[in-house]
């Protein structure tokens, strides 16, 4: 299939070119040499970007979480000392469970109308090409528009849902209050980013063989049994895979709390990211950084489960 | 699956259609609708039509407000950090799903790991290392910092593209003389160019979309982005939300145009690899 010689040969031990039979053989050896340093040569400027933006960044984080680093001073090694002020920090405990809310909330949310959708879009219905189109649009557009839309519908004056909720009777509802914040919130990051579920199901779905389904019919199974026999084990991986990629950047995210309500009222949705947004901001980077850092195993775990399913694909 | 409908799963199925509808198109019709309206009619008389149509918070924004600056520069580091991206990244591609060498399947892990690792997780050592590289509040330290996201999402889409595309072809024109790069550059290029459209597409729209690095990273407002323009309008005192919405609007239609003119490459990019929603 490849049309270099395997990657052994270039372990060989090298002849001195005295001894070397034939002109070929050396030929061949100088080539493979030549495949390695030109492998290395194309992928290093990669590398080096990743090395210097990624790998060091992650590791220097880990370090400076240990010390009492600020703006402008290097700081010192203090041990588990942010970590332990962070445990003992309302906004940090408060953010930890309003992520798990979050994230849970959003992506059951985004499975279970993701593949209904995904479902109703995969029968013979009209215009696919149509559907398909119109609801990549909350995916198409920006985040920090959508974001900034959503805020804009959930304001006490002048946005859309309380126009319609004056108009019924129900009065004035601050969708941005201690209570209502988290769901807001929660239906905003939903509305951007179930499409991607969609698309991706859609996808999975139309590559499921059609004769399994013609198989299925001939054997009288029904409807129910079809989804539990044959969609749903197709279409696991690709379900597998979205749910742990999107997992990681709901977890992750910024501008859906950032741009609707800032972590508050009160720390009523204050998020780890956003928290170490505002570490940074009292330039106590040291325990900013903690903030982050005490997230490293949960996000660790998932990215080592990421790296192996995508690498299966 | 697709066999014909009972009328009533058609009617089921519509409704729903018909619903879903409306829960994404109605946040962009009032999006659209207040960017058009005076701050007086958006807080006097709130209303979900739009009585008398004004294009005043436009003219304010792209004249007074100068966010055409803001504009240019989110087309330049945009635009910076995927052609610098998609052009390393093409290289790194080739060399780990064509070339055989030590060390590959661990690169290729880097990647991955790099694509999958967030920016909430790396601004702050970044901050301490860019303010060291004297690059903050510059549009190079932008672009360079960028490149944490664009070159491992480029490199991953692209290795995909690559790995669909039979050897054959080069292995001809290295027959035929050609070499190494040769080939990379005037046979394997053009057989991908939908996914090469794609991965700049998603590259371009990561960057342009991107508000947490940019915040952080520029202070002073001629050099700030779109997102992070807009940001001040809602953080400032006053809020002016027919302004801020005509700058959403101006904000996504470049965005939204790449997309829909390269749906069908985008939608094959996703089916390739799942990308950063």
């Amino acid at each position: 299939m490849h049309p270099l010689p395997a990657p052994q040969a270039s372990q060989l031990p090298m002849a001195s070119p005295a001894v070397l039979p034939t002109p070929i053989r050396a030929s061949r050896i100088s080539l493979s040499r030549r495949t390695s340093l030109l492998g290395y040569a194309l992928v290093a400027p990669v590398v080096i970007c990743l090395l210097i933006l990624v790998v060091y960044p992650f590791l220097f984080g880990v370090a400076i979480s240990f010390t009492n680093r600020e703006i402008g001073s290097e700081g010192e090694f203090v041990g588990l000392a942010n970590f332990i002020y962070l445990s003992k920090l309302p906004s940090f405990q408060k953010s930890i469970v309003n992520t798990v809310v979050l994230v849970g909330v959003v992506q059951t949310m985004k499975l279970v109308f993701g593949l209904g959708i995904a479902l109703l879009l995969n029968q013979a219905i009209r215009a696919r090409q149509f559907w398909r189109g119109l609801i990549l649009l909350p995916w198409a557009m920006p985040a920090f528009v959508a974001y900034l839309t959503w805020k804009l519908l959930y304001l006490p004056q002048g946005g859309a849902f309380n126009v319609i909720s004056v108009g019924l009777g129900f009065g004035n509802v601050d969708f941005l209050s201690r209570e209502l914040a988290m769901p807001s919130v929660i239906l905003a990051t939903f509305w951007r980013g179930f499409p991607f579920w969609v698309i991706s199901f859609l996808a999975a779905l139309q590559s499921v063989p059609q004769e399994q389904y013609e198989a299925a019919a001939i054997d009288g199974a029904s409807a129910w049994q079809r989804f539990w026999h044959i969609t749903l084990p197709g279409i696991l991986p690709v379900v597998l895979v979205v749910v742990l990629l999107s997992t990681i950047w709901t977890t992750n995210s910024f501008e859906n709390i950032w741009l609707i309500t800032q972590g508050g009222p009160s720390d009523a949705t204050m998020t780890f990211p956003v928290l170490a947004y505002y570490g940074l901001q009292t330039l106590r980077i040291g325990e900013a950084a903690a903030v982050s850092v005490a997230m490293l195993p949960v996000f660790v775990t998932m990215a080592f489960i990421g790296v192996k399913l995508l690498e299966k694909e | 699956m697709l066999g014909k409908l009972t009328l009533r799963q058609k009617i089921f199925s519509y409704a729903c259609l018909i619903l879903l509808a409306i829960l994404i198109l109605f946040p962009i019709y009032y999006m659209l609708t207040v960017s058009l309206k005076t701050n007086r009619d958006i807080y006097r008389v709130p209303s979900l039509l739009l009585p008398n149509p004004t294009l005043a918070n436009y003219a304010e924004l792209l004249g007074r407000r100068g966010f055409a600056v803001n504009m240019r520069n989110s087309m330049i580091v945009a635009g910076s950090a995927t052609i610098v991206s998609v052009l390393i990244s093409c290289l790194a591609a080739y060399s780990l799903v064509r070339l055989r060498y030590r060390g590959r399947t661990w690169i290729g892990r880097l990647i991955l790991f790099s694509y999958l690792t967030p920016a909430s997780l790396l601004f702050i050592p970044l901050a301490v290392i860019i303010s060291r590289l004297q690059l903050g509040n510059t549009l190079q330290g932008l672009i360079f910092t960028y490149l944490t996201f664009a070159a491992p999402l480029s490199t991953w889409l692209l290795m995909g593209f690559f790995r669909n595309v039979p050897v054959d072809l080069e292995e001809q024109a290295m027959v035929d003389g050609a070499t190494r790069l040769e080939a990379l550059f005037h046979i394997l290029l053009p057989v991908i160019a939908p996914g090469l459209v794609a991965v700049s597409v998603f590259t371009f729209t990561g960057a342009w979309n991107e508000l947490l690095l940019a915040l952080i990273f520029t202070t002073s407002p001629e050099i700030r982005t779109v997102p992070v323009a807009l940001q001040y309008l809602i953080t400032g005192d006053v809020f002016r939300w027919g302004l801020i919405m005509a700058g959403a609007v101006v904000a996504a239609v470049p965005i939204m145009a790449l997309y829909y003119l390269s749906q069908r490459f985008v939608v094959q990019g996703l089916a390739a690899g799942a990308v950063k929603a």
